[in-house]
């Protein structure tokens, strides 16, 4: 709280409490000396005087006293009347000085009634006595009235005198005690007064430590970040004392803002310098290349010069070819014409070949079914021999019956058996061979199918060729034309070499003049380099 | 004709030119027929046969046993046909022609019997007919006279004549 004040508030704030600790200690002083005096006037005012007047008092009784024993000892009637008159007088004195005395009583002081009633009644017993001592006299009755003052009067009037010397007592007991109590009460402020000034002047030590502790500290810190801002050290750490609110702390957040913006500069100047000097390498290790790259060019472009020329050779010679090849391109075109006209030939010859293998699978046909017909026959012819055989068995049977009459019938019967068994077997070789002829004319029938597929396919092939031959005497009337295209753009290209050539020699001469300019330029990255260099080093010497 | 086949014509007609009459002497000649039914080759006496006819047409009987194959008709005579295979049990395996008849006959009895193929007459010694093997089965032995060496089988042609079951079948009808 205390950093967030002005200074002179602060310088302000720490004397004004000083000066009232003062105001306060000089206030208590002067109203103990003021109390100290109205007890002192009390004293000296009533008491010393109520002590006054009760010996007054004590007087007069004493006078009265002497009065009385005057009037007993003189006992001569004038004179009795002028003492008596003279005590009047005395008494009314005493009266005057009691009631004095009286009115100077405190309220408080009960014990001073008390003693005051006691004198009342001793002073009334005394008076009473005095006076019948006086008319005793009066009376003329001396011895009476000694008797009386001896034995009554006198005592009484003591024990007055010590009613009032008790009065005397008190009021001196009084005295001391007031005395006392101003002894008291001085003591107390003294102490009081004594406590109030020594934390009077601790608080003035205290506040004056501080005042300075706060302003030298801040002080201090600025002084060094002002010696180190000053030797280049821009690390200095000020955000603990921005804090304050006062002008220290106001002088230190300027001091902190100044370094950060030195620091920002810096790190920007040392950023753009280390930028500036990796881009001056960079630039210096490109055109290191570049004037290596220039050399590789202008060796390349003498090459490619070199080449070009050989190209042009080249070219002169492909154009003759293309000439050539033209020629050849014809001759193919006519080729393949006549390629046309074979094949078309050909197709006509497949069809024919097609009609004739219908009219063979016809005949083949016709064979097969009539090799169904001879087999009808052979069935017939079998199932003949078949029964002529089992004539043949009847016959031996019957001739078996007829015994040896029928023997020669027997001999007659088998010889037929056997000629049915071989006209049966010759019946199987024919079936055997007609099978065989089956099969064949099966087999030729596939075959002629199979032919006649083929022939489909040679027909569909040789018209596939046909197109193809056509499409290739198309290509090849295109590739004529295409020759003569040729033949005319190589000479254009010839022409067009030759050309290339002058401008080869105009990239030479500008390779060259490059090759110099890229030598100048490299000069120019290396002092660029070292200047970005220098000012790296000058920038290092901040810290950030 | 080819030489081959004459020559074999001339031998065969010079064997059976010869004397048949010199073997009688050893034993006792049956002539049989040759038939083959299925696999078999089957002979039978051809003193009971009376003819042998090809199966045309034929007309199936109902309630016969199953061995009676049908009826014929052999030039207006009616004639029951016996299928064998069925009559002895023979197993049914293959495919036989089954379009040959032949009539037997013993004068009172006539019927035909089924058969493959008529290979035609055969002369037979008694002596070399064997007895029944014990591998032809489910035949009755009372219906064969034996077998062969030549693996042919005759029939008891007598017996098949004269037999009951086939007699009472026809009382039924």
């Amino acid at each position: 709280m205390l950093k967030n004040m002005k200074i002179g508030l602060r310088l302000a704030l720490s004397f004004s409490s000083i000066l009232v600790f003062m105001i306060v200690i000089i206030f208590v002083s002067l109203n103990q000396i003021k109390v100290s005096r109205t007890l002192f006037d009390q004293i000296i005012k009533t008491n010393n005087i109520r002590l006054q007047l009760a010996n007054n008092m004590i007087n007069h009784t004493r006078e009265v006293s002497i009065a009385l024993r005057n009037i007993l000892l003189i006992n001569e009637s004038k004179k009795t009347l002028e003492f008596k008159n003279k005590i009047d007088s005395i008494r009314n004195q005493y009266d005057k000085d009691f009631k004095e005395l009286e009115g100077l009583i405190l309220n408080d002081d009960t014990m001073s009634f008390v003693i005051i009633a006691k004198i009342r009644v001793s002073e009334d017993a005394s008076r009473q006595l005095n006076n019948k001592v006086v008319d005793l006299v009066m009376a003329g009755k001396h011895e009476e009235a000694i008797l009386l003052m001896n034995q009554q009067a006198s005592p009484s009037v003591a024990a007055w005198i010590k009613d009032i010397d008790e009065l005397i007592t008190h009021n001196e007991n009084r005295t001391v005690m007031r005395i006392t109590e101003v002894e008291k009460a001085q003591t107390a402020a003294s102490l009081f007064m004594f406590i109030l000034g020594t934390i009077a002047i601790l608080l003035a030590i205290v506040i004056s430590v501080l005042m300075t502790l706060s302003i030298t500290r801040p002080l201090t810190l600025s002084l060094k970040a002002a010696d180190l801002i000053a030797s280049g050290d821009l690390t200095v750490d000020l955000t603990s004392a921005e804090k304050r609110g006062d002008e220290l702390g106001l002088l230190l957040l300027s001091f902190s803002k100044m370094v950060r913006n030195l620091c920002g500069s810096v790190k920007d100047i040392n950023e753009g310098v280390s930028m500036l000097g990796s881009s001056a390498s960079e630039i210096l290790a490109a055109t290191t290349q570049i004037a290596s790259g220039s050399a590789e060019t202008a060796a390349a472009i003498s090459e490619t010069t070199t080449t070009v020329e050989e190209v042009r050779q080249v070219t002169q010679l492909s154009s003759q070819k293309a000439k050539n090849l033209s020629d050849s391109v014809n001759q193919s075109a006519q080729v393949s014409q006549n390629g046309q006209k074979a094949v078309d030939a050909i197709v006509d010859g497949m069809n024919r070949i097609s009609e004739q293998m219908d009219i063979i699978a016809q005949t083949v046909v016709r064979l097969s079914e009539q090799s169904q017909s001879i087999g009808g026959i052979i069935a017939s012819v079998t199932d003949m021999a078949d029964q002529s055989n089992l004539l043949a068995v009847n016959a031996a049977i019957e001739a078996a019956k007829a015994g040896e009459q029928g023997k020669g019938f027997a001999v007659v019967a088998r010889e037929i058996k056997n000629l049915a068994e071989q006209s049966k077997q010759s019946t199987s070789q024919v079936r055997n061979i007609l099978n065989d002829v089956q099969k064949a004319t099966s087999a030729a029938v596939l075959a002629t199918e199979q032919g006649n597929k083929a022939v489909e396919a040679g027909v569909k092939q040789s018209v596939q060729a046909g197109e193809a031959i056509r499409i290739l005497t198309e290509s090849s009337n295109e590739a004529v034309q295409a020759a003569i295209q040729i033949v005319a753009s190589s000479q254009q290209q010839v022409i067009g070499m030759d050309q290339i050539g002058v401008a080869m020699q105009n990239i030479n001469q500008a390779g060259t003049e490059t090759e110099v300019s890229m030598v100048q330029s490299e000069k120019a990255a290396k002092s660029l380099n070292e200047l970005g260099q220098k000012l790296k080093d000058l920038v290092e010497r901040f810290k950030v | 004709m080819k030489k081959e086949n004459r020559t074999k014509l001339k031998n065969r007609a010079i064997a059976m030119a010869q004397e048949p009459m010199q073997k009688k002497e050893a034993s006792i000649i049956i002539e049989v027929i040759a038939f083959t039914l299925v696999t078999e080759i089957y002979g039978i006496e051809s003193i009971f046969v009376k003819e042998v006819y090809t199966l045309t047409d034929f007309t199936p009987l109902p309630g016969v046993p199953s061995y009676i194959f049908g009826i014929i008709n052999v030039r207006g005579q009616i004639l029951p046909v016996i299928d064998l295979k069925k009559f002895f049990n023979l197993p049914e395996k293959g495919l036989g022609e089954l379009n040959k008849v032949i009539i037997l006959s013993n004068g009172q009895m006539e019927f035909g019997i089924l058969a493959d193929v008529v290979h035609g007459t055969q002369e037979i010694e008694l002596e070399d007919i064997r007895g029944v093997p014990s591998t032809v089965t489910g035949i009755g032995e009372e219906y064969l006279k034996g077998v062969t060496k030549e693996r042919l089988i005759v029939l008891n042609a007598k017996r098949l004549l004269s037999d009951k079951s086939i007699v009472v079948n026809e009382e039924v009808k």
